[in-house]
């Protein structure tokens, strides 16, 4: 019986004749009017040393990028971003970062309408009254920071896909902290609760512990990886407890367990990982 | 002949006899008329025509299948995907099986509501999302209806009637300029003949207003500035010409009253939002109810719940009309949970206060005082190093709807415990561009704990009867129905269904996307009640998989 979904062809066919006929002639295209004209990025900031660009500029940091970087701009899960300028970036390139983002990493891009040229112009004249030349001097020995980081950071850190899995990946770590900051949280004077790598001890009607870190949780679940790894999803109901741990899971290193020296040597290898790009899995593609 | 052939003869035949058929009967009649509006949620279940389901904006259903002892029951019957990577915060309508959605970048569709089948599928051509000043997601709140048409508001600040059968532009009008921070998100009123309707743009330094246009024409009939020119009264509450770009957007569907024949909109902020030099005075009517003559336009009383306000708290929360009894006295009242913490019942025909009390932690007023205004606390002046106060940008509750359940006299809200430190800075102004002049962050440490609750409030009080505690703040909005049950949303992407006398919770599914800045709805098909959870970019429906279809004969 073929006869009825072609018969309701024809008059849906003669509706939308019909419609088209009733819609108002099309206004002649605005697209080109629609456009706002990206307009060339300066290679310098027009607004550096305007006073009011700079107060607006500290107000938009600290509540865009702050959280990340630091009220004082030296980093916290971001990195340190008071030396750019001294690194050899240039405005432009810095401006491309805010509007762009990073790609693989935790920087977001900062896309138009919700920020606008001269909001990223007023963050980085806020920022380059706060910028400082590069300081850290070369210490420690990198050659023998393999080794501390072999015996101490490697169960739970992966670099360059060599180590554990637990705690985050330093791949890139010279990149994104600063050798002050990786201080202050080898020695544990710093509490981390990054998302994804705070510890928590399911326990299970049998009384067993699993400890490790949470990956996501809601109302009804709780999805960890623990201590050996495996990664997996609980049911609350399913379990006696869950509990948060209040500290870190990262240990202390203090200088009981870690010299000074080592330390220096540790700092010297973990500033030299840069990171690297993936190999293309298939070089025919 | 040929089978083509005969088939072919059988087609002209059929389709012939068909019009004819048509020809013979007239034009049907028009889908939906003015008295369907006004009879709202049915017990019959037939439909769901405008925002809130009903003009009180009640979304309280009548349905009784689904119980607070087979809710567990419930299983997906399908699930639409909208084929964008955008949002859906539309609350769909519902006439004779079929659906009406809207969803992002203004795409639209008729859906089977037996299948999730697309039956025909409406697609804005808008300019480049880069150039569109919507501030917070390419979203669209739902349809109005009325007729054969479907009106529905646009990115670029457009107001279009769609033909209810095809999909098919009817007429298309111009609220404003996209270009200079103009763009409408919210779902269109439909009074009489006419469809209401407001913009956005309150951080792009518009001037708000609400606009209300013939159905059959699409001509504007009238339009209330939200914020009064030089010689109206309240122009002199900014200081300046700040009048010219002071925000006061309108963006969440009003409430109306057939017996007053009064509409009842929430406004939006002040703008720039939190530096405030330039915008001295109270600032009318941001953040506040304004009721007005649906004939006219015309302005009957307003009520600022934030006279100049620092923090963003747009009034653009629903507003829920109920008649109660209040202290022996029968009151007719608009009830709503505002942004800036506190929960009102207001007399609806004058816009007095009855009740004012936080619904969540306030630290910026005291309380509300006889006069109306509130009782403000010190410290709570946003500044270039930040001050912190409660509650936070995103406020005590937002635009993600309320209900109010008449049989237990109870409202129902999705509120949140988040306190912010706020910043503000001085900006200029340039047209079309973000107007802030500041921003608020989330407070943290461990005196700011952030999690959200549904809380059901009694509104002769204010007081709270009962809460059920998220892990995090959630943003959907609620349904209620007759049988004592309330459907809400959590920000990790469960549908939860509550028992709505007590707050315990009683069936939930994970969704995959949280049911965000809208609320389920309900409707009953081929005798089995649907309940449609829009999450996401999915519109998934539920029924009890053990309820026999009995399919309409016709």
């Amino acid at each position: 019986m073929k006869w009825i979904p072609l018969a309701l062809t024809v008059l849906i066919l003669g509706a939308a004749a019909h419609t088209a006929a009733q819609q108002p002639p099309q206004a002649q295209s605005q697209q080109e009017l629609y456009l706002r004209i990206p307009t060339d990025v300066p290679s310098k900031n027009p607004l550096e040393g305007d006073p009011d660009a700079i107060k607006a500029g500290m107000g938009a940091y600290r509540v865009r990028c702050a959280d990340c970087h630091g009220m004082d701009a030296r980093g916290i899960r971001g990195p340190d971003i008071t030396q750019v300028w001294g690194r050899g970036r240039t405005d432009d390139a810095l401006f491309s970062t805010i509007r762009n983002g990073v790609p693989n990493t935790e920087m977001p891009a900062h896309p138009a309408p919700r920020t606008s040229d001269m909001d990223i112009w007023r963050i980085l004249a806020y920022l380059k009254t706060i910028a400082t030349p590069i300081t850290d001097t070369p210490r420690g020995n990198g050659v023998a920071g393999t080794r501390v980081f072999e015996t101490n950071c490697m169960a739970c850190h992966r670099v360059n896909g060599r180590g554990g899995r637990l705690g985050p990946d330093l791949s890139r770590i010279g990149v994104a902290r600063t050798r002050a900051h990786m201080t202050r949280q080898i020695r544990g004077e710093v509490p981390d609760f990054r998302t994804g790598y705070e510890p928590v001890m399911l326990t299970t009607p049998g009384g067993q512990q699993i400890q490790g870190v949470k990956k996501n949780e809601d109302l009804f679940s709780v999805q960890i990886m623990d201590t050996r790894e495996r990664i997996q999803g609980y049911l609350r109901e399913d379990l006696k407890g869950v509990a948060n741990a209040k500290i870190s899971a990262m240990p202390t290193f203090g200088r009981d367990k870690l010299s000074d020296a080592d330390l220096d040597d540790l700092l010297a290898y973990l500033a030299a990982l840069q990171g690297v790009e993936p190999q293309p899995a298939n070089e025919n593609r | 002949m040929s089978r083509t052939i005969v088939r072919l003869a059988v087609v002209a035949v059929a389709a012939g006899a068909l019009a004819a058929s048509l020809a013979a009967q007239g034009a049907p009649p028009p889908l939906v008329n003015n008295q369907e509006l006004l009879e709202g949620l049915r017990p019959d279940g037939s439909k769901w025509l405008t925002f809130g389901g009903d003009y009180s904006n009640h979304r309280h259903s009548p349905l009784t299948q689904i119980t607070p002892q087979n809710v567990s029951r419930l299983v997906p019957q399908w699930i639409f995907q909208n084929d964008t990577l955008g949002r859906f915060e539309t609350t769909p309508l519902l006439r004779d099986n079929v659906l009406y959605v809207t969803g992002p970048l203004n795409k639209a569709w008729a859906i089977d509501a037996r299948t999730g089948r697309e039956i025909w599928r409406y697609v804005r051509e808008l300019p480049p999302t880069g150039s569109l000043t919507a501030c917070c997601g390419l979203v669209n709140k739902g349809f109005g209806v009325l007729g054969d048409k479907l009106f529905m508001t646009t990115l670029d600040a457009h107001l279009l009637a769609l033909d209810i059968k095809t999909g098919g532009v009817v007429w298309d009008a111009t609220l404003e300029d996209f270009r200079k921070g103009y763009a409408s998100t919210i779902a269109p009123l439909v009074v009489k003949d006419k469809v209401i309707v407001g913009v956005a743009g309150g951080e792009f330094g518009i001037r708000g207003f609400i606009d209300a246009y013939e159905v059959n024409t699409g001509k504007r009939a009238w339009r209330f500035y939200t914020i009064p020119g030089p010689g109206e009264p309240g122009n002199e509450t900014w200081a300046g010409d700040s009048w010219q770009r002071g925000g006061a957007s309108v963006w969440v569907t009003g409430a109306y009253d057939p017996e007053l024949n009064l509409v009842y909109y929430g406004i939006g902020n002040p703008g720039p939002d939190y530096h405030s030099e330039s915008r001295k005075g109270d600032n009318l009517y941001s953040d506040s109810v304004v009721a007005l003559d649906a004939d006219t336009g015309k302005l009957r009383w307003h009520y600022q719940f934030t006279p100049h306000d620092l923090h963003d708290w747009d009034a653009t929360e629903v507003s829920i009309l109920a008649d109660l009894t209040i202290g022996g006295q029968p009151r007719n009242v608009l009830m709503t949970a505002n942004r800036n913490g506190f929960y009102y019942t207001l007399d609806r025909a004058t816009g007095k206060v009855i009740v004012a009390k936080p619904f969540v932690v306030t630290t910026w007023a005291k309380e509300i005082g006889p006069d109306g205004r509130p009782v403000m606390l010190p410290g709570h002046v946003p500044d270039e190093q930040g001050s912190t106060t409660c509650p936070d940008v995103t406020g005590g509750t937002n635009f993600w709807p309320t209900t109010y359940d008449p049989s237990q006299r109870l409202f129902f809200v999705n509120a949140r415990e988040v306190c912010a430190t706020y910043y503000a800075w001085k900006q200029e102004y340039v047209p079309g561009e973000r107007y802030t002049g500041g921003a608020g962050q989330r407070a943290k440490g461990p005196d700011f704990r952030a999690y959200g609750a549904l809380r059901a409030i009694d509104p002769t009080t204010g007081e709270r009867k009962w809460e059920f505690e998220y892990i995090s703040p959630s943003t959907s909005g609620l349904l209620s129905t007759a049988s004592g049950l309330i459907f809400s949303g959590d920000a990790e992407g469960n549908v939860l269904a509550l028992d709505s006398h007590s707050g315990k919770l009683l069936w939930r599914f994970p969704m995959g996307s949280a049911l965000h800045g809208t609320s389920a709805t309900t409707f009953m098909l081929d005798g089995r009640q649907h309940v449609l959870v829009p999450a996401g970019t999915n519109l998934i429906a539920f029924a009890l998989g053990d309820v026999p279809r009995v399919p309409a004969t016709r």
